[in-house]
């Protein structure tokens, strides 16, 4: 079991991301992103920061990386693949899912801790989580999620909606929605549940941290389950 | 050969950026303003006319087509 955690230039969750998978026990390794062997990895994580400096659209240069022809081609032979905040965007602008994530409603960079309610969903990496309730951090300017309404009814359709932003209590309702999210989207995968991505950052909920994170990362564990 | 991309947010693409703009121009102005939309401008030089070249380029790296538009100009 060994997870991949990719570098890019802007990344600057990198280091949390290793953390949470010293705290769990689980082998990782940095990826550069010019890299392009990556096969020999269970799980690869495209972590937090500001890829490029943000520059053009949040995630739209880290995807013409070398390492990202070979994320791409991970993922089809069924690897997972994990993008947490900056990770979603480039996952997003990859085509590896699809939707947009714009400028947070209300402009500002939100930085607090939220609650999601975990759905019932393909996700492989919320096994056994069905209906929980996480508290996790989020820290972005660019998480507001957007899809037209054909592909929203896909997303409920398919199962592909992992997690809603919602209270304490597993309610989703607007006033819980930090960034404007359609549905109070907070992350999704794609049709085989082995690509997700998510605005929330696990890895700084692990250890010391926090416990919820935990739930996720323990699940890249689960490698029997694929 | 110079040209010129212009990349806005699609119609039915809430523009909170421009919203604000919006609000902060009117309270200066004194006067109100019906829609303001924030979009992205690209001058692009090439040697040679390419125009096949340039919409690659605006279709797969300047925009989103999720939620943007664009337009080539030539100069």
């Amino acid at each position: 079991m060994k997870v991949g955690i990719v570098r890019f230039l802007g990344t600057n969750c990198d280091y949390d991301c290793k953390y949470a998978c010293d705290a769990l026990g689980i082998e990782s390794e940095f990826l550069w992103h010019e890299r392009r062997d990556i096969d020999s990895f269970d799980v690869i994580i495209l972590p937090g920061g500001f890829s490029y400096g943000d520059y053009l659209r949040a995630g739209s240069l880290a995807k013409f990386s070398p390492i990202m022809e070979s994320v791409k081609d991970f993922a089809k032979k069924g690897g997972r693949v994990i993008g947490i905040c900056n990770g979603f965007q480039i996952l997003i602008e990859s085509g590896l899912l699809k939707g947009a994530l714009l400028k947070n409603k209300n402009l500002r960079f939100i930085h607090k801790e939220i609650y999601l309610r975990v759905e019932k969903s393909r996700c492989l990496f919320t096994k056994n989580l069905d209906d929980r309730i996480l508290k996790l951090p989020i820290a972005h300017a660019d998480g507001n999620y957007f899809c037209d309404d054909d592909y929203l009814k896909y997303l409920q359709d398919n199962e592909m909606i992992v997690l809603r932003y919602s209270d304490n209590g597993g309610n989703v309702e607007d006033k819980c929605n930090p960034n404007g999210s359609l549905y109070n989207i907070a992350g999704i995968c794609n049709e085989y549940g082995n690509v997700f991505g998510l605005m929330p950052h696990p890895e700084r909920s692990v250890g010391d941290l926090g416990k919820d994170g935990e739930l996720i990362f323990s699940n890249f564990l689960r490698a029997s389950d694929v | 050969m110079k040209y010129v991309i212009i990349v806005k947010p699609k119609k039915t693409i809430l523009d909170p950026q421009g919203k604000a703009i919006k609000k902060v121009a009117e309270r200066y102005l004194q006067n109100k303003i019906k829609n303001i939309r924030v979009g992205k401008y690209f001058e692009v030089e090439i040697d040679k006319r390419n125009d096949e070249l340039i919409d690659k380029l605006a279709k797969n790296v300047l925009s989103n087509e999720v939620i943007e538009d664009f337009e080539v100009l030539k100069e």
